[in-house]
């Protein structure tokens, strides 16, 4: 018979209290113009849940807009600007989204409140760095939402300073959180011990401090440009083709990296909740660290390879197909770890795993649907608009929002000491599941329709009504899954509030470290005793009686070996 | 129902852990390397290491590189696509700016040894002398670019200016950060927390010699890429 030592119940029963609430301090300094890193984390995932409504929300109205009916809005069509507010919108979308949301969420929303209590610390290394990078992430999203409503030129001055905020506090989080990792972890916390999510948050960060500077060098360049009248950009010194193209290529070498830096989180919170849940240790865990840093280390070295070893030249196909491919075996080495890790399990199907399930399905359908673009044959005549976004969408956005929103499930009772409701997220799982699919899909068919050139006798109108069925089709799914999302809110606002009270501490029975504090953990999330760390992070389906998880601080002398 | 104490919460009835792996107990003084369980042992529960700020710089000093060759790279790719490369004088003063900040790395590096001698006295002069040398810098910078407008020299007059004035201003901001550190250092009373003076002093020393070392860089570049 094991009971835990008086050690382990001592770091437990310190706190009675609950969240950091010091009961003397209003709402207001208490939440915002806190430091601690639990408020900075919510912050951030509040942020992002704004901006991912916000950004659904434009994109409907992109549908409306490209969709040929009458449903035209006023304030879009008028004459010889609709263009350029169709452009506008597709900015604002795109910035949301990708900053805001996908940049914003897994890695500081998350990676805030659950870093320091993976890894057993008390705070994040700088706490004044975290409440000054939210801030300038707020002031960011306020700019680049602003911009929307200006005229073009002060518009694209205003986005630029915003974007500007944004690498700046992209690069301080990122400094924070590398900072963290290396110097603040607990006791025994060796980086062999860090769980995956801790893993993914510290590359991401490191590759977020290399590229986020790089942009931030492109964008003084183009403020210095917009506000004090140089000509990096524009072209009257220089031969014609080549300037816009350092711009592109900036931008992309840094765009190229940000997918990583957004998708590399999402990777990490997907391995761990599929442990968790199948009950099984991460298939080849220690590969599949190295594998993640690989993602990220080529990732980093696409831009690389192109700025000096290929120089001037902007296309460089065999440096860049040879990194572009080497990128594969990493990330298909993570594909086997997720389903090394599921094989032969018996996956307990919450609503997180169900998410996490959803995030390999559409990585796996996005790097099929991805074929088409490596295909150089294809490349010129296939890459149509319309292919390109469905399979970004589908690799990039919708996967990393499964990843996130998997975690949000699975954290949920830490972070506000309620349970979301199962029942509502299965069915928000599936009608988005299913209406993410039906939008995507259609979209690449849309894509390959417009390419495909069929001559138009065979029944003339065929393909064009096709075309307009499939873009109908679209639009509907896309109007069905957005108010799927409505379901998603009430749950997160009900359950906020009056969702189902935790009966224990560790309702998933997982192993690390944050699922042994009260919940909402309290200040300092560690009170009385440093918590000491005696194993890896994924020690499940062990074969013990009565438990199949070893947790992370549980001490090797307290487990005493039954009598019988 | 699970059961609601904490200690059911993650109560264990185990049959055998022999051969389980990873269970390793913390033992303790097996060398300082990573794989050591005991590391950080000394310090105090709940106050992180001060080393954090060196970790810090280092890692900052990485990103602002980054940052700089960023630009760097864009300078050479400027200055071999572009049809017609207008280049201007190199006021002289850079030079004198270029010596005074190299004298100033000398003297923080004598007052680190003098702190190091517990010479307190000795220390603040050659600290103060080296703020003061990073002050002159920065003025000596605005008198370059005084000295460019004279000549007529806008950032809006060719591309070869344009990075003059976007390189020397990137650099003299991120050189008055450290002149801020200096003051910090030189002003500030150790006498409570958690970091010494030597330590906020090495962490200064770190980021100063790399400011000198990136204008040598930079004024290098400049000049043999007129």
């Amino acid at each position: 018979m094991v009971r835990i030592g008086a050690r382990f119940a001592m770091v437990t029963h310190g706190n009675p209290g609950r969240g950091s609430a010091d009961p003397s301090r209003s709402f207001f300094s208490r939440q915002l113009f806190t430091t601690d890193h639990k408020a900075v984390g919510l912050q951030y995932l509040f942020l992002a849940l704004f901006s991912v409504f916000l950004g659904m929300g434009l994109s409907l109205l992109m549908r409306v807009f490209i969709s040929p009916g009458p449903g035209h809005i006023g304030f879009f069509s008028a004459p010889g600007n609709a263009s350029e507010r169709y452009a506008a919108l597709m900015l604002l979308h795109g910035s949301l989204m990708v900053f805001f949301v996908l940049t914003a969420a897994p890695q500081f929303g998350f990676g805030y409140f659950f870093l320091p209590l993976q890894i057993g610390a008390r705070e994040m290394a700088f706490p004044s760095l975290s409440a000054l990078s939210v801030w300038l992430t707020f002031a960011s999203l306020l700019g680049i939402s602003t911009s929307f409503f200006l005229k073009t030129g002060p518009g694209m001055s205003l986005w630029a300073c915003s974007a500007t905020c944004f690498c700046v506090a992209d690069l301080i989080s990122a400094l924070n959180f590398c900072v963290t990792c290396i110097d603040l972890r607990t006791q025994g916390m060796t980086l062999p011990r860090l769980p995956m999510t801790v893993w993914s948050w510290l590359i991401t960060a490191v590759l977020s401090l290399l590229i986020f500077s790089i942009l931030l060098a492109a964008c003084v360049l183009l403020l210095s440009d917009r506000f004090i009248g140089t000509h990096f950009f524009a072209v009257p010194f220089a031969a014609s083709s080549a300037l816009p193209l350092l711009w592109q290529r900036w931008f992309w070498f840094f765009a190229q990296a940000e997918v990583y830096v957004a998708v590399l989180p999402c990777f990490g919170i997907v391995s761990h909740l599929l442990s968790v849940f199948s009950r099984k240790p991460i298939w080849a865990e220690r590969w599949s660290v190295l594998s993640l840093c690989a993602v990220g280390l080529s990732g980093f070295c696409i831009w690389g390879f192109h700025m000096f070893s290929s120089g001037l030249n902007p296309y460089a196909p065999f440096d860049f197909s040879m990194l572009a491919s080497s990128l594969g075996i990493p990330a298909a080495f993570l594909i086997a770890s997720w389903i090394g890790t599921l094989w032969n399990a018996k996956p307990q199907l919450t609503t997180a795993m169900l998410f996490s399930l959803g995030f390999l399905s559409f990585f796996l359908s996005g790097a099929v649907t991805g074929l088409f673009l490596s295909w150089r044959g294809a490349a010129p005549s296939a890459i149509t608009d319309e292919l390109v976004t469905g399979h970004f969408h589908l690799v990039l956005g919708i996967a990393a929002t499964f990843a996130i929103l998997g975690g949000l499930f699975f954290w949920f009772p830490k972070m506000f000491g309620r349970k979301l409701n199962e029942t509502l997220g299965k069915i928000h799982f599936w009608l988005t599941f299913v209406g993410a699919y039906c939008i995507f899909i259609p979209m690449h068919w849309v894509g390959l329709l417009e390419s495909s050139g069929v001559p138009s006798f065979a029944g003339s109108a065929t393909i064009p009504r096709l075309g307009q069925n499939l873009h109908s089709f679209i639009a509907f799914a896309a109007a069905a899954t957005v108010a799927a999302q409505l379901i998603f809110l009430a749950n997160f606002f009900w359950s906020l509030f009056h969702g189902e009270k935790l009966a224990t501490k560790n309702p998933w029975r997982a192993t690390t470290l944050e699922w042994f504090v009260a919940s909402p953990p309290p200040k300092g999330n560690f009170s009385v005793v440093e918590p000491v760390v005696y194993r890896g992070a994924y020690f499940f389906g062990v074969p013990f009686a009565g438990a199949d998880f070893l947790p992370q601080l549980l001490a090797p002398e307290t487990i005493v070996r039954r009598s019988s | 129902m699970p059961p609601a104490s904490i200690l059911d919460d993650i109560e264990l009835i185990i049959d055998d852990i022999g051969g389980g792996g990873g269970s390793r107990p913390p033992v303790r003084g097996d060398g300082g390397d990573d794989n050591d369980p005991d590391r950080g042992r000394d310090r105090s529960w709940g106050k992180p290491s001060p080393r954090r700020y060196a970790t810090a710089i280092a890692l900052a000093m990485i990103s602002i590189l980054m940052f700089f060759m960023a630009m760097v790279a864009a300078f050479i790719v400027l200055r071999a696509t572009s049809g017609k490369w207008v280049t201007f004088h190199v006021p002289w003063i850079l030079w004198l700016n270029t010596a005074l900040l190299l004298f100033s790395s000398l003297t923080l590096e004598t007052a680190r040894k003098k702190l190091a001698a517990s010479d307190n006295r000795g220390f603040r002069q050659l600290w103060f002398l080296t703020t003061g040398l990073g002050l002159l810098f920065v003025a000596g910078q605005l008198a370059a670019w005084r000295s460019l407008v004279d000549q007529g020299v806008y950032a809006s007059s060719t591309l070869a200016s344009g990075f003059f004035y976007v390189f020397t201003a990137a650099h003299a901001l991120h050189l008055l950060g450290g002149i801020c550190a200096l003051f910090y250092v030189g002003f500030r009373n150790f006498d409570k927390g958690d970091v010494t003076r030597a330590l906020a002093a090495e962490v200064t020393s770190y980021y100063w010699h790399f400011m000198d070392a990136l204008w040598v860089f930079l004024l290098l570049l400049l000049y043999f890429g007129r």
